[in-house]
């Protein structure tokens, strides 16, 4: 038997580009070269811009792509509107890319015409990529006036000629999901990419799946894709990257300030880097506060931030950390703060992950606050809301692999029955909660914060009481005894009323 | 669409031009005009069949009758050729020929952007590329 090193060597497929953001990293890293695709959908669903955006991609002079229009919209008509894309580069026609309409062969003549057209247009041509728009139309009139056999014959023939001209192609047709059974094409294809578009209540979701893909390991599942004036962008659903960095254990991690020293204190020393950290609270209790205050201690440190806000615009936060004393305006225009303002209908889960992910690659951000999930659901799409807490899982695994810490802050209803730490059951994400509330004492609403969970470390289990400043500035009061069942919202004294320093109220304090 | 604008009918002016010197001592029938529709035929019909040209040509011939009567008694056949051309006097034929050239190229324009229109037309007629591009931006 042979060792490994006498063996000769595997072939080596090259991976083609697709020039469709996000998808090389969906196909495993592009696609085969020399591989008979085909691109499927209903109608309006990005088949054409796909297949024009691999055109474009991959042309050269030496090796052009030829686009065969058949019935359905001509070549002069696609580049009227593709022309708007900016992946459109007039200066490909003619020499890298070809157009040629194959409506007069197809309508006028037999199937072995539409061969031979073909293959001799190839053959002067010498292409790299051949696309068949729409390749349906091709075979709606096989079905109708030859048998089955001699389609599949031709598509067969089809398949081999173009790979042994070593040409990689594109069908483009509109399918429907129930043909793929029955359908020869689908089985002779080395690769299938299945767009579809549903409406759901208001939004229009598009969706790409890649049902097959010869050769190599493609991420399966539906994935988000949009349409801009860049022409398709596709959302990965492991959001187009496994972090590289290796993953960190424990006891190398350092803690970081979350910017007030006893709260740090409470936490036992900070946040682990690389920690998912949840701040929940009822309304007023100074959530975003915390957050700002978490982001101007890293930007101190000279780490960068990105704040992702679905509330208050930028301003509004740049304004209220000042009145803070926190001037996160400057880092801001330096480059080293980005306040993310996502607040677009239709917004695809999919699609505010990659906003996130490519501003902390734009900055090498450290730190990330998310405020706060609910806003960040709200701006969803309905459609997406489904999938929230999966992209939310796969978009914090990602990000704190890398190394980011991620503080999220999510708004919980007090009651006096119970002490929930979140409506979405998304606790299990995170490595670290803390837990605002209100309690009344002394006929007054004061605010407590505690922390619940520090995952791998030790922390305190007080309940401490906070006041914001008029200056907005956390400060947390030493521990005291004097009260149980503050958990309750409504504790009872048990020892002398502890001397308070009062928070500014705007009218005095009532009397008895 | 009304009138093509001036420098749609200078580049058509330009191509007939080219064609007339290129064709000076050959024996080709067709008036210069028709023979730059012939060219620029060959390249259309691949982008858009020929069914597709054909329109596109019948709607420049309707333009260029509203414009004047050069035409007027010119039908169009389903090849995208003309018939009864020979009924027609010289200017006649080379006027309204200039004229039908001009709407041809000022519908691709309007359909395809006159940079694209200009890059097919640098296709077929090489030699005119830069000339063509410095021409119609001036």
């Amino acid at each position: 038997m042979r060792s490994q090193a006498e063996r000769p060597a595997k072939v080596a497929i090259r991976k083609l580009p697709t020039g469709v953001r996000g998808l090389d990293d969906i196909l495993g890293g592009g696609v085969p070269e020399l591989s008979f695709n085909i691109i499927a959908g209903s109608p309006g669903s990005g088949k054409t811009t796909m297949a024009h955006q691999v055109v474009f991609a991959n042309a050269t002079v030496q090796k052009p792509a030829l686009f065969f229009t058949v019935l359905g919209e001509p070549a002069i008509k696609m580049l009227r509107y593709q022309q708007l894309y900016s992946f459109f580069d007039e200066t490909k026609l003619g020499k890298e890319i070809r157009f040629s309409n194959l409506s007069d062969v197809v309508l006028n003549h037999s199937l072995d015409t539409v061969f031979d057209e073909i293959t001799k247009q190839v053959t002067a041509v010498n292409p790299g990529i051949v696309v068949v728009d729409s390749f349906r139309t091709v075979v709606r009139k096989v079905v109708t006036s030859t048998s089955e056999v001699e389609m599949q014959s031709f598509i067969q023939r089809l398949a081999l000629f173009l790979a042994s001209w070593e040409a990689t192609t594109f069908l483009v047709g509109e399918y429907s999901p129930e043909e793929i059974r029955d359908n020869p094409l689908f089985t002779i294809a080395d690769g299938l990419f299945w767009l579809s578009q549903n409406v759901e209540r208001n939004s229009v979701v598009r969706k790409l799946q890649i049902l097959k893909v010869r050769g190599q390991e493609s991420v399966p599942g539906l994935h988000t894709i949009r349409i801009t004036g860049a022409g398709l962008q596709a959302f990965s659903r492991t959001l187009g990257f496994v972090r590289k960095t290796p993953p960190r254990t424990r006891a190398k991690r350092k803690r970081l300030s979350m910017g007030i020293p006893d709260w740090d204190t409470m936490m036992g020393g900070g946040v682990y880097e690389g920690d998912s950290l949840l701040i929940a609270g009822p309304s007023g209790t100074g959530k975003t506060a915390l957050a700002t205050q978490f982001i101007a201690a890293g930007l101190r440190r000279g780490e960068p931030g990105i704040m992702a806000i679905f509330e208050e615009r930028p301003k509004g936060y740049t304004d209220r950390a000042d009145s803070f004393g926190l001037n996160l305006k400057e880092p801001l225009a330096q480059g080293k703060l980005e306040i993310l303002y996502l607040r677009p209908l239709d917004l695809s889960v999919d699609e505010t992950m990659q906003e996130i992910l490519d501003a902390v690659d734009r900055i090498g951000a450290k730190r990330l606050v998310i405020d706060s999930l609910v806003s960040l659901e709200m701006a969803l799409a309905p459609g997406f809301r489904e999938d929230f807490r999966e992209s939310l899982y796969r978009l914090i695994v990602a990000l704190t692999g890398a190394g980011v810490t991620i503080v999220s802050t999510v708004e919980v209803e007090d009651t006096f029955t119970g002490y929930s730490f979140s409506h979405y059951t998304i606790s299990f994400l995170t490595d670290d909660i803390i837990r605002l509330r209100y309690v009344e004492i002394d006929s007054q609403l004061r605010k407590m914060i505690a922390v619940i969970k520090m995952r791998g470390g030790n922390h305190s289990k007080d309940i401490r009481e906070y006041v914001i400043t008029d200056k907005g500035v956390v400060v947390i009061r030493p521990h005291t005894t004097e009260y149980v069942r503050l958990t309750t919202g409504i504790p009872e004294r048990t020892g002398p009323r502890p001397a308070q320093v009062e928070e500014s109220p705007p009218e005095p304090r009532a009397t008895r | 669409m009304g009138q093509a604008p001036p420098r749609t009918r200078d580049l058509a002016r330009r191509l007939i031009a080219h064609e007339l010197s290129e064709n000076k001592s050959s024996e080709t029938k067709n008036p210069a005009p028709f023979l730059v529709d012939q060219k620029l035929r060959a390249l259309l019909v691949t982008l858009m069949g020929s069914v597709g040209f054909q329109a596109l040509l019948s709607r420049a011939l309707a333009l260029t009758n509203a414009e004047g009567p050069w035409l007027r008694a010119v039908t169009l056949k389903a090849d995208g050729s003309f018939e009864r051309l020979d009924e027609l006097g010289e200017d006649q034929i080379f006027e309204g020929g200039v004229v039908l050239l001009t709407h041809l190229l000022g519908l691709l324009v309007a359909f395809i952007g006159e940079d694209l229109t200009l890059r097919l037309v640098g296709e077929i007629w090489p030699e005119l590329s830069p000339d063509l591009d410095k021409g119609s931006r001036t």
